[in-house]
């Protein structure tokens, strides 16, 4: 099945001005009605949580209502219509787009992707022995770069049982394992995305179900740090990072968001195809990085570090 | 063992019905929050129980639900009422936030027996961030 990854993911707030002011600080662009896309035009919908158009919400804490999948062509949408209406209902809009729930209970949606081919440059880099990345006297270190997430990266849900939720991607969307964190859930890639993960899960109690976080990809580490830096002179709560994980080996920067979601900002992901053998870990904090950095206020050698605030 | 009480704020910082963030650590990281009702004040350790070393906060001094009626964790949404500080709703459901001793005098915030912490997650383990 040729799915590509998430599209769209769509919110039923308490707070729709703050979410608003989140996502664009963030660096997604709004449209004034709600939606922040990336430069791809994959995007968060943030709704207010009454309103009567959105999907139902869960019973936990999570303000996620839809998750909402891109795949390549009509084809792909008639072969999943078919598959899954086998064992339940599957409502088609107007435009085409399916929604149904999956095996866990998430509101799961499917449309032909309305994300545009970007055609970009990666992050430009010296180094000894390599071409050089930028020619002579071009600058590495702009303060005034845009950072804008490049595309909607991946989602991770809070499950009660991983293998069903797994199994439902695997067995009935054509989703592939790439790695593994024993007792914990697997990484998955649809077969039309060659990303380490699109949809990662982690086992919880029931009462935790929901979106555990969502990450963008940027350009590269340098403007990962350049945007996570950004939002924490903002005020915004840096969560985790900025590190590098291993298995995908992106980088990553975690924000708490009013979204009651982590956004991650992500950078330099593996890709994967056929070949890749999976690898299973147990999860620890040495497995999860291989990294980590913490923000703190710049300082110079010979300045040293701010004297601590009293 | 109660040690001298460490000035958080002026009660007028707090807007009424809002919530603040006092008391940096060594990085800037607020290590209590206090929210006002009206009269009352009431002030927890910066933490949620879901995870150690977690910030409730998503921007400097903004720990409430949309319509102020909770403290809502940024991380995962889970949401604590005021007064005592009991999860309602989320992955600590049931649990609470460690409540902060004050003494509110006319127009000062004190804090008693704040621990000193500071946030890294290189130490550790973070169950529900993997990826």
């Amino acid at each position: 099945m040729r799915i590509i990854g998430p599209d769209e993911l769509v919110f039923g707030v308490d707070n729709v001005g703050a979410c608003g002011s989140f996502l664009a600080d963030y660096g997604l662009i709004g449209d004034g009605n709600g939606r922040f896309a990336a430069l791809d035009n994959t995007a968060i919908t943030v709704r207010d949580k009454q309103e009567p158009s959105l999907p139902a919400p869960m019973k936990t804490a999570s303000m996620l209502r839809q998750t909402i999948w891109g795949v390549e062509d009509q084809a792909t949408l008639d072969q999943i219509e078919a598959e899954l209406s086998r064992d339940r209902p599957v409502a088609k809009s107007a435009d085409g787009t399916l929604a149904c729930r999956d095996d866990s209970g998430f509101e799961i949606a499917f449309r032909v992707t309305r994300r545009t081919k970007l055609d970009l440059p990666a992050e430009l880099i010296n180094s000894p022995g390599a071409k050089p990345g930028r020619g002579t006297n071009v600058v590495g270190a702009n303060e005034d770069a845009e950072a804008r997430p490049r595309s909607l990266s991946h989602i991770v849900y809070f499950v009660p049982d991983m293998d069903k939720m797994a199994n439902f991607y695997i067995e009935r969307l054509g989703f592939v394992i790439t790695d593994k964190f024993t007792n914990t859930g697997p990484f998955l890639r649809p077969q039309a995305n060659d990303d380490h993960h699109v949809l990662f899960m982690i086992q919880t109690p029931e009462y935790m179900q929901g979106i555990e976080h969502l990450a963008f990809h940027m350009q590269g580490p340098t403007e990962l740090m350049l945007a996570g830096s950004r939002m924490v002179k903002k005020g915004y709560e840096s969560f985790w990072g900025p590190g590098r994980h291993k298995f995908g080996s992106n980088w990553f920067w975690y924000f708490n968001s009013p979204l009651g979601t982590h956004v991650e900002y992500d950078a330099d992901m593996d890709k994967h195809d056929g070949d890749w053998v999976e690898r299973e870990t147990p999860m620890t904090k040495d497995a999860a990085q291989m990294f980590l950095f913490e923000n703190v206020e710049k300082w110079a050698p010979g300045g040293g570090p701010p004297p601590a605030q009293k | 063992m109660t040690s001298e009480p460490l000035f958080l704020c002026r009660v007028d910082d707090i807007g009424e019905g809002g919530s603040i963030g006092v008391a940096p650590d060594h990085r800037g990281r607020d290590r209590v929050l206090l929210v006002r009702q009206g009269q009352a004040i009431y002030g927890y350790i910066n933490n949620c129980p879901h995870y150690d070393r977690a910030p409730l906060g998503w921007k400097k001094d903004a720990f409430l639900s949309g319509d102020q009626t909770r403290i809502m964790c940024a991380a995962h949404g889970a949401l604590f009422t005021i007064t005592d500080g009991l999860c309602e709703l989320g992955p600590c459901l049931g649990q609470r936030l460690t409540p902060v001793a004050l003494v509110i005098t006319e127009c000062e915030v004190f804090g008693l027996d704040i621990p000193e912490f500071a946030y890294g997650r290189s130490t550790q383990q973070s169950s529900g961030a993997a990826a």
